[in-house]
């Protein structure tokens, strides 16, 4: 199965028959890490500012119910260097139908997907008390029921929006006249910048990209120009004749986000982390920027890209 | 240090003073094979009377014995040869060429071509040589015969499986001096290491030096690998080769003129997916293909008794071509060694021998492809020139003294990127460029049989290493310019070892060796990869230091039929370099800035049982031993285990020859299962299951083993000269499934709430049969002349 994906293209040419099975490994069976996922968005239409708790999880074979992983009852504090707000906390369970329709769509949650017993819990800050903006460091404090102390800190760097896009027939002999490639352009200015960018396809959630994050190393302080790929749903199995290309016809949306460091660290090791493992890469330790815990909490700065890719 | 120095030279003094007080004289020459005209290394030669006085020849077959003036018996003895002896009236220096024959006996129980007490006599510890014959017979993965593999089923020598690339009593894969005719070879695998670079069948003589390193070595941490090419049968033309299922051979030598020059050419070729071109182009990767070949050539000539020349070349490339026409997608990946060696061998006197060398050698590695208008480029490579001189001198029956002066000028190109988007250019170039190095090295060795029963081999290295400009500091952004001194390291190495011999066949060895190395290669996978960077030391990185500390007991039983030794050493490493763990390759720096640095230990018990003689014959190697790394960086400072610590590790080699036509091969290994880094805890983000590791190194894969077997089947030879065999082989041949590595493949809902998460382990190599048919001619033997024989 997933073999495929991971032995270098190499050894399939020489016919090793490699064999896999599954295999018990004999870990550790504690682990209770507190896992943070919080951002802070700055932009047209920023999302107001919220984090997920959730606990780590021992290895298992198979989980039924994950939804008693969120941690719940923990007071969760953002600042902004003058003022500090309180998030407020909503579960699932408690949110009406027309909230729920809402909240699957900011955060990416299929409906009809959703099991009975889904309870997903999110502190958050509905009146954007606290709002983001350029340039401003966010502190966050977390202290949980059972008295766990996690703290973090992001800033939200300048914004640098794609200024164009145009959409080109596919290279390749793949002569097919339903997809399209995005050839994005961008002015990168002077200067250290990272990037992270989400996408989405006739009013779906955004989802980011395979390899979602980028620094400027190659093309600091130039006008630049790049193939932008369409990114998977989550969960789907990616199809590499048709991998990152555009239907034709799609009204589609390139949400484009400037970063910090620490922030482009984390998401750096995450995709790097979920790629290797195969014979030759040993591990990679995701830089997390939560003291006390694991995850992230990091600041965005949005601009959209909104366009209907051409019929032809 | 000064001190040291002034000690070592008295130590040298003292041993020459008995020489000058009788009447000596020498009885030097060169040694060589009867029917080929090849010179042959490590021959002994000694007083029949008195086999303490004895010498055996060096890397060029060159021997000088200094004897009190007398008439003489001298014997010369190889294993796989018939003994010789000869008269000789000792009261004028005399040079003597020497040509002996191949034995009677089966060539294929002769198991090395060491002397026979050789375990027991020699005062170096933990040195192997492996004839070349042997090394073919040995089963091997896809019947393609490989010198580095059959080094790696010595005590002390770990590889991850079906890698050429090996670990050394606790050292990491870069600490390996691999020497093809004296020119480095700095990635001795093909097909991500799975083969090595080195064809059989130009291979004279390989030696693995895994202990006490002579001075004459250096610049690496943990072993030598010293591969002679063969210099071609300068009596005969002939032809040699083999057709196996994924590479053929063929090699041609001969006389270019006879007895005085003869010329060797010998390539190799992969086929396998030349073959399956026809089926690849029917899928969408037409146009795919991965081939490797190797090339080795080398010429010699006999100026006069006095001098030699040898000119050698390697070259060898591993291509990968990668087609993905569907979406326009195209790279080829092409990267290989080439090395060339020239020297000149002199024979000042009879008791002093020089060797004269220069050498080049390259190793590169490029990507290069892209779709559409998006192109990358990336160049990494080291390139070296080196001169070498090297003095043998054998001032009394008691020394043998060697010394000499070696000069490397180093570039080491990192990875060095350029991109295009169709309108821009992109690169890392001014960043990361090539770095210059000047590497220096002075040493002097003596082997100074003190009495009878002990014999002292003691000696020092000094190293020097300066990294030159042109180079852009990173600490300060000070540019230097070219061949200005950036950054000068210097090593003394003291090697000294000591042999006493209890009594006729057993004897207690120790020795202390201090090594430095100032290339390293770092590598964040787990087995050595082409795209792997040699980066030099230099401004943020420290040269890495060495010190083996070993002691051991040889014993050898029944006439020297079994060859048995318990070796026990510690080795102390500093400035190991590693990346730290959350390194995700970074193409825009140098790779330098990101570097972390710690240290290591190793320590371990080797016992060795080996039957030298008889019909069957083979050996036993049992390995106790633990490497350990410790990084302040890495796993939050603590000590751990490194990937090739394997506690136990158990060999067995065996080899029966049935009849004159068939011989059966058999290895077995059993290995304490890998380290590796296990999942500690999965965590959500992005609704998406992550994976936190543990402590690196903490968990183990399970044991591993496997048997191989083979056979040979030798047809008795045609009249024609022509000769031909058969050899069969099957790798794991009961199948055992032994993981390579292990994966987690985990699924989840985040809307369902359910998650699966399964560990796999895969094996790379299962049962793998693989026959290869090789076949020789060679012109029958000219009526024979008496200068032939080489004694004159």
């Amino acid at each position: 199965m997933k073999i495929k994906n991971i032995i270098l293209p190499f050894l399939l040419i020489f016919g090793f028959i490699a064999c896999e099975k599954e295999y018990i490994p004999n870990l550790p069976t504690q682990s209770d890490d507190i896992v943070v996922e919080g951002y802070i968005e700055a932009g047209q239409d920023a999302t107001p500012a919220y984090v997920i708790l959730t606990k780590s999880l021992p290895f298992f074979r198979e989980i039924k119910n994950a939804n008693n992983l969120f941690v719940t009852g923990a007071e969760v504090w953002v600042g902004n260097g003058t003022d500090s707000i309180r998030l407020q906390e909503y579960c699932w369970k408690d949110l009406t139908p027309e909230v729920r329709k809402q909240a699957a769509k900011a955060f990416g949650i299929e409906l009809d997907s959703v099991s009975a017993n889904f309870n997903f819990c999110v502190y958050i800050d509905f009146a954007q008390r606290i709002k983001g903006e350029t340039g401003k460091t966010y502190s966050l404090r977390i202290k949980t029921a059972d008295g766990k102390i996690l703290t973090a800190q992001t800033t939200i760097p300048r914004r640098v929006p794609i200024d164009s896009a145009i959409f080109i027939k596919p290279p390749g002999v793949n002569n097919n006249d339903t997809m399209a490639q995005m050839r994005a352009y961008a002015n990168d200015p002077k200067g250290p910048d990272f990037y992270r960018y989400f996408t989405s396809v006739n009013g779906s959630a955004y989802v980011a990209g395979a390899t979602s994050v980028t620094d400027d190393a190659f093309f600091d302080g130039i006008n630049t120009k790049f193939n932008l790929f369409k990114s998977e749903p989550r969960g789907a199995e990616s199809d590499p004749s048709v991998f990152g290309l555009w239907k034709r016809g799609d009204t589609i949306s390139v949400k484009f986000c400037t970063i910090d460091k620490a922030h482009f660290n984390f998401w750096n090791t995450l995709e790097y982390n979920s790629n290797s493992g195969g014979p030759f890469s040993s591990y990679t330790r995701v830089k997390h920027n939560i003291i006390g815990g694991l995850g992230i909490w990091g600041g965005y700065n949005a601009s959209y890209l909104d366009t209907i890719v051409p019929k032809n | 240090m000064n001190t040291r120095l002034y000690l070592l030279t008295c130590l040298l003094c003292m041993g020459f003073t008995p020489a000058l007080l009788s009447q000596n004289f020498t009885l030097s020459g060169f040694i060589k094979d009867e029917r080929t005209g090849e010179t042959l290394i490590g021959v002994n030669v000694y007083n029949k009377a008195s086999v303490a006085q004895g010498t055996s020849t060096n890397t060029y077959g060159f021997f000088s014995l200094t004897l009190p003036k007398g008439q003489y018996t001298i014997k010369i003895s190889y294993v796989g040869y018939a003994d010789k002896e000869i008269e000789v009236d000792l009261s004028a220096d005399i040079q003597k060429n020497i040509a002996i024959t191949e034995g009677v006996v089966m060539q294929e129980v002769v198991i090395t071509a060491e002397p026979k007490d050789k375990n027991v006599s020699n005062t170096q510890m933990g040195t192997v040589t492996m004839p070349v014959e042997n090394i073919k017979k040995m089963p091997a993965l896809m019947g393609e015969v490989d010198v580095l593999k059959s080094i790696q089923l010595l005590p002390g020598v770990k590889a991850m499986e079906g890698s050429s690339g090996f670990y050394v009593r606790g050292g990491g894969i870069d600490q390996n001096l691999v020497l093809l005719d004296e020119a480095v070879v700095y990635n001795p695998g093909h097909l991500l290491g799975f083969f090595s670079v080195f064809n059989a069948d130009a291979i004279k003589n390989t030696t693995l030096i895994k202990g006490g390193m002579p001075a004459q070595y250096g610049g690496r941490l943990s072993s030598v690998v010293d591969i002679q090419m063969k210099e071609g049968n300068n009596q005969n033309y002939g032809v040699e080769g083999g057709i196996g299922l994924i590479a053929s051979r063929i090699t041609l030598e001969g006389p270019i003129q006879k007895n005085k020059s003869s010329f060797i050419v010998s390539a190799r070729r992969t086929y396998a997916l030349d073959l399956a071109q026809p089926a690849i182009n029917k899928t969408k990767f037409a146009g795919t293909n991965y081939y490797f070949y190797d090339l080795n050539t080398k010429i010699n000539y006999t100026l006069s008794d006095k001098d030699r020349l040898y000119l050698s070349g390697y070259f060898g490339r591993d291509k990968l071509i990668f087609n993905a026409k569907e979406r326009g997608f195209k790279f080829e990946l092409p990267y290989g060694n080439s090395t060339a060696t020239l020297r000149w061998n002199h024979v000042f006197s009879p008791k002093l021998f020089m060797n004269v060398s220069g050498i080049y050698n390259d190793y590169d590695f490029q990507v290069d492809g892209g779709q559409d208008v998006f192109k990358l480029k990336v160049f990494s490579g080291v390139r070296d020139y080196n001169a070498k001189l090297d003095f043998d001198w054998f001032p009394n029956v008691s020394h043998t003294v060697k010394y000499g002066v070696n000069y490397t000028y180093h570039r080491l190109t990192p990875n060095v990127a350029s991109f295009t988007n169709g309108d821009q250019n992109f690169t890392n170039a001014d960043k990361i460029a090539a770095k210059y190095a000047h590497e220096t090295a002075l040493y002097v060795a003596d082997v100074w049989k003190a009495t009878p029963r002990l014999t002292f081999e003691y000696g020092a290295r000094l190293s020097a290493f300066q990294h030159v400009g042109p180079y852009k500091s990173t600490k300060n952004d000070k540019q230097y310019t070219s061949g200005e001194i950036v950054k000068t390291y210097t090593g003394f190495e003291p090697r000294i070892a000591g042999k006493l011999n209890v009594d006729a066949v057993s004897s207690i060895k120790m020795g202390v060796t201090a090594t430095t190395q100032y290339l390293h290669l770092v590598s964040n996978s787990t087995s050595s990869l082409p795209a792997d960077v040699w980066v030099p030391s230099s401004e943020l990185v420290a040269p890495q230091r060495g010190v083996q500390y070993a002691l051991g007991y040889f014993r050898n039983f029944k006439d020297n039929v079994w060859e048995t030794s318990i070796e026990v050493y510690y080795k102390d490493l500093k400035n190991q370099i590693d990346y730290p763990e959350d390194y995700v390759g970074q193409q825009a720096e140098d790779v330098e800035n990101s570097f972390v640095f710690g240290k290591g230990r190793a320590y371990g018990a080797e016992l060795f049982i080996k039957k030298a003689k008889g019909r069957l014959n083979g050996w036993i190697g049992y390995t106790w031993s633990r490497t350990l790394r410790q990084f302040p960086a890495i796993n939050k400072g603590k000590e751990y285990p490194s990937t090739y610590d394997r506690v136990h590790d158990v060999v067995l080699v065996g080899s029966y020859a049935i009849n004159k036509k068939w011989d059966l091969n058999g290895n077995f290994v059993f290995a304490t299962g890998n380290t590796f880094t296990p999942l500690k805890s999965l965590f959500f983000i992005d609704q998406k299951l992550n994976i936190d590791y543990g402590d690196r190194n903490s968990l183990r894969l399970p044991n591993y083993h496997r048997f191989d077997v083979g056979a040979t089947f030798t047809p008795k030879p045609e009249k024609t000269g022509f000769k031909s065999s058969w050899t069969f082989s099957v790798y794991n041949a009961y199948n055992q499934q032994n993981p390579f590595f292990v994966y987690y493949d985990i699924q989840n809902s985040f809307e369902k709430g359910t998650a699966k998460a399964t560990a796999y382990q895969v094996t790379l190599f299962p049962i793998i049969p693989s026959v290869t048919w090789n076949y020789k001619w060679q012109q029958k033997k000219m009526k024979s002349d008496p200068e032939h024989s080489g004694e004159k």
